[in-house]
């Protein structure tokens, strides 16, 4: 009874809609968010103490080891924009290239480019009060043109599905068009490694390399994957398309994404890594395919990826080692064998 | 605890994108039906029993797949262990329509050395005022591939049971025909729990428990 009537307060306290406008779920555990955010607040408050101080005076944000550490605590939601914006290069490129931005959706259209984003805005967050039709102000049209720019100015990615779950983010974070277009390019055009081209090649190497990684780190789960037979793309397809999004909590996507534009790539292995090997007798118990697909969903899911801070701490250290060099080894190897099946 | 099955059979769904693939297999594996859907990117996986005749269950495991064209490259590792297929058009987008022989040719050539039995699904049929294919030429176009054609709607559940059930049909004549058979590293076809076997095994664990009482 009790335990019931804490739930019910949590839901009374708690709004039904988060910071960044996603409506929470039916199923949400109000109580168990509630008691971590409570905790939370009082990290965030002295980041963003700690934050302001080091940002004092205005001007970018240049990559250094303070920086870096920073990040890895967490930037508060003030200060998210202009962050990415330092540490990813994208304030530089848009300083180098005043203007660039409206000419590319004032330039001649491509009309089956249009025709494919248009369709994919359109179901881009129903669940978030500012993507829908009839919101004051609507993003839609916002995630419109800057998927659209994105298309011109990079010819040989054009749109591909995922694009637009990132670039929603992007727009909730920056609420600046422009800023949103060159975060995207600072991630599909630099960050990313050719994930998102026709082939997909790139996308298609990083499943491998973490297939290799789990081979390597967590024996145990890849010989369960091979004895059932089952791909890695088909149940982490979404980590890397989508960046997680979708795929765990907004707040811990966000915080991932601070250290993905900091420190690159390499941060989506560490979290795959993390989820896997945190829930690895979880995983091992699954009996068949279904049983293993409902088990990547379910790591996905509750406490250990709500508290963003802690989770943040464990893919730093769980996982182990994981040097640039020994990822462009195996990109290298896995690229190779992927090119030589054709 | 697994409910008792005869055979597994794997199916693949395909189709451009936004034919209503997701709305579909949601429709058939969870009831429900959803005004907004994301799109799918890469794969995604569902499962349901059917019932085929009295008694007699079949497990279906459902491939979902991304429908835009560069997510092939992902979704063809799935074509070769599927023993079925709904192939997908929006009866409201004739373009749809227009590449179900690309869909095919795609298909065949990452199947080898198997063959997956499609069924020609015209969705979205509730739309039937913005019509842009009509039936009779897509039972043609069907017929020729050898294939069966049916309409269905995943916003008023019209056929939605009916496409599954009558392509499981389908399959479940091929195996019994032995046209169809199951072979190991294939995952099209599996076969199931034998019923008497599951049942008399459960018997004794029941019986023993009720001596311990």
């Amino acid at each position: 009874m009790e335990t019931a009537g804490r739930a019910q307060a949590a839901r009374d306290r708690v709004p039904r809609v988060d910071p960044y406008g996603f409506e929470r779920p039916e199923d949400f555990d109000y109580a168990a968010y509630e008691e971590f955010f409570s905790a939370y607040l009082v990290i965030l408050t002295r980041r963003a103490i700690k934050w302001s101080k080091l940002l004092k005076g205005g001007g970018g944000v240049q990559k250094s080891v303070t920086v870096k550490r920073y990040i890895r605590k967490g930037v508060p939601l003030e200060h998210r924009a202009r962050v990415w914006m330092g540490v990813s290069g994208a304030q530089a490129q848009m300083d180098r290239n005043p203007g660039y931005y409206r000419r590319l959706l004032r330039g001649e259209r491509d009309g089956s480019l249009e025709e494919a984003i248009r369709t994919d805005v359109n179901r881009t967050f129903p669940d978030n009060v500012s993507f829908r039709k009839g919101a004051e102000p609507c993003l839609q049209g916002t995630l419109y043109n800057v998927l659209l720019a994105y298309g011109h100015h990079d010819r040989g990615v054009g749109y591909c599905q995922g694009m637009n779950f990132i670039a929603g983010y992007l727009i909730l974070i920056t609420k600046n068009e422009e800023e949103a277009f060159w975060l995207l390019d600072a991630l599909v055009g630099r960050i990313l490694p050719d994930y998102y081209s026709p082939s997909m090649l790139g996308l298609r190497t990083d499943q491998e390399v973490l297939a290799e990684l789990v081979r390597t780190k967590l024996p145990a789960v890849a010989a369960l994957m091979d004895g059932h037979g089952v791909l890695w793309t088909l149940v982490v397809s979404r980590w890397f398309i989508c960046l997680f999004v979708d795929v765990l909590p907004v707040e811990t996507v966000l915080r991932v994404w601070d250290c993905l534009f900091s420190e690159g790539s390499k941060i989506i292995f560490r979290v795959a890594l993390t989820l896997i090997k945190q829930h690895q007798a979880f995983i091992l118990e699954a009996t068949s395919v279904p049983d293993i697909c409902e088990r990547f969903k379910e790591i996905t899911r509750g406490g250990f990826v709500t508290e963003c801070h802690t989770f943040m701490q464990k893919i730093f250290s769980e996982p182990g080692s994981l040097s640039m060099a020994s990822i462009s080894r195996l990109r290298e190897r896995c690229r190779a064998k992927l090119l030589a099946q054709g | 605890m697994e409910a008792i099955w005869l055979y597994q059979f794997r199916l693949i769904v395909i189709g451009d994108s936004t034919v209503g693939k997701s709305c579909l297999i949601r429709r058939f594996t969870e009831g429900r039906f959803a005004q907004v859907s994301d799109p799918t990117v890469g794969v995604d996986f569902f499962s349901r029993l059917v019932e085929i005749e009295p008694g007699k269950r079949i497990k279906l495991q459902i491939w979902d797949t991304a429908g835009q064209e560069r997510f092939r490259s992902i979704t063809r590792a799935y074509y070769r262990n599927s023993v079925g297929g709904l192939l997908l058009f929006d009866i409201t987008n004739r373009r749809s329509f227009q590449n179900v022989h690309e869909w095919l040719e795609e298909t065949k050539v990452h199947v080898q050395p198997y063959q997956i039995v499609f069924v020609l699904v015209g969705h979205k049929c509730d739309l039937d005022t913005q019509r842009q294919v009509t039936r009779h030429e897509a039972e043609k176009l069907a017929a020729a591939y050898g294939m069966k054609y049916i309409e269905t709607s995943a916003r008023d559940a019209i056929n939605v049971e009916k496409a599954f059930t009558d392509l499981t049909r389908d399959i479940y004549e091929l195996v019994k025909r032995g046209d169809i058979t199951i072979q190991e590293g294939w995952e099209g076809v599996k076969s199931g729990f034998v019923p008497n076997v599951v049942h008399s095994s459960e018997e004794v664990v029941k019986s023993e428990r009720r001596c311990l009482c």
